[in-house]
């Protein structure tokens, strides 16, 4: 096995055996995003095309406008994918993004309103992300930098929590 | 990809012996099916299973006498570097041959004083250390890894984190 197999593999097994804080169990995690979830949490994953060809700001990430003009220096933004899933906590969710990339994300616990939850950020075989961090409920985080046709993908990262 | 096909694949994907199309598929598969995925737990656990098998058998063997049978017998081989220096210079070898020494051994002195002489940079891919009291949109990063250099930015203006990736496939300008 080559040596970013076996990076990937040990992050993959790590992410999968992420033991749930709150959790869910044997039947819980096998819930499905289209399952309706109790005592979840919703993740959202914006993916934006941010380059210097045009001079556009998609009208979709109105939310996100102070935080693109104050961190980047791009003049064009453009959101080519919006998706949102249900996700007990301690189970995964797969989001396919541009690129050939895609994004799992496992939420751990939620605690003094913040939500807990694992992120990998996986470009062919190899985590180019791989991180645990925790964010305020319904607070967004960006990843950044992965190049996309002309200008960089920005990923816009965030947690809702379902009572 | 049907769950036949991830299936199939479920051994291989763990051994990480996919191609990425491949790869991704079958982790894309298993976050949504719930067979599957289970499938993909029994192969952990299987693993675990055989590595703590392993594992107890290999502490169950005596190694203690092995390295005090073994370090004898390099102590009787072994040759100070001392020694060996002076056996090389002693070797009535032709001058040339030691030419490549001396400019190896100037390359690393000035390689040496390039380096210290050099002012300290800060190191720029360290995540950012847990945040106590972070509000909004910044978020307290516990660990980070990632196959690529990644710099952890925290804007106190618009309290938003950034993670920004740029490695050789994916060279991100700076934000």
């Amino acid at each position: 096995m080559s040596l970013v197999g076996s990076v990937v593999i040990g992050s993959l097994v790590a992410l999968f055996g992420v033991p749930p804080a709150r959790a869910a169990d044997e039947s819980s995690s096998a819930t499905l995003a289209s399952s309706p979830v109790i005592n979840a949490v919703e993740v959202r994953i914006g993916a934006v095309l941010a380059s210097n060809s045009g001079k556009e700001f998609d009208q979709r990430l109105a939310s996100l406008h102070r935080q693109f003009n104050t961190l980047f220096s791009y003049s064009s933004y453009h959101l080519v994918k919006e998706e949102r899933q249900r996700v007990p906590w301690g189970a995964r969710a797969g989001f396919d993004i541009p690129g050939g990339r895609y994004v799992l994300v496992i939420p751990r616990e939620y605690k003094n309103d913040r939500v807990s939850m694992k992120v990998m950020v996986i470009e062919g075989t190899r985590p180019i992300v791989d991180t645990v961090l925790s964010l305020r409920n319904h607070a967004t985080f960006l990843v950044g930098g992965p190049r996309q046709a002309d200008g960089v993908l920005i990923l816009s990262i965030g947690a809702d929590m379902l009572h | 990809m049907t769950c036949r096909e991830t299936l199939n694949l479920l051994p291989l994907f763990f051994d990480g012996e996919l191609e990425p199309r491949q790869m991704r598929a079958v982790a894309m598969h298993s976050t949504r099916c719930a067979p599957c995925e289970a499938a993909l737990r029994e192969i952990e656990r299987l693993q675990e299973v055989v590595s703590s098998t392993l594992n107890t058998r290999v502490d169950e063997i005596d190694l203690s006498g092995l390295w005090t049978a073994i370090e004898p017998r390099l102590r009787a081989r072994q040759l100070s570097w001392w020694e060996r220096v002076r056996a090389h210079w002693q070797d009535p070898s032709p001058w040339e041959l030691r030419l490549p020494a001396f400019a190896a051994a100037a390359a690393i002195a000035v390689l040496a004083f390039l380096f210290f002489a050099r002012p300290p940079q800060p190191a720029v891919t360290e995540p950012a250390a847990p945040q106590v009291a972070a509000v909004d949109n910044a978020a307290s990063i516990d660990s980070l890894e990632a196959d690529s250099d990644v710099t952890v930015l925290n804007d106190p203006e618009t309290r938003t984190t950034v993670l920004w990736v740029s490695d050789d496939t994916s060279v991100g300008d700076a934000p």
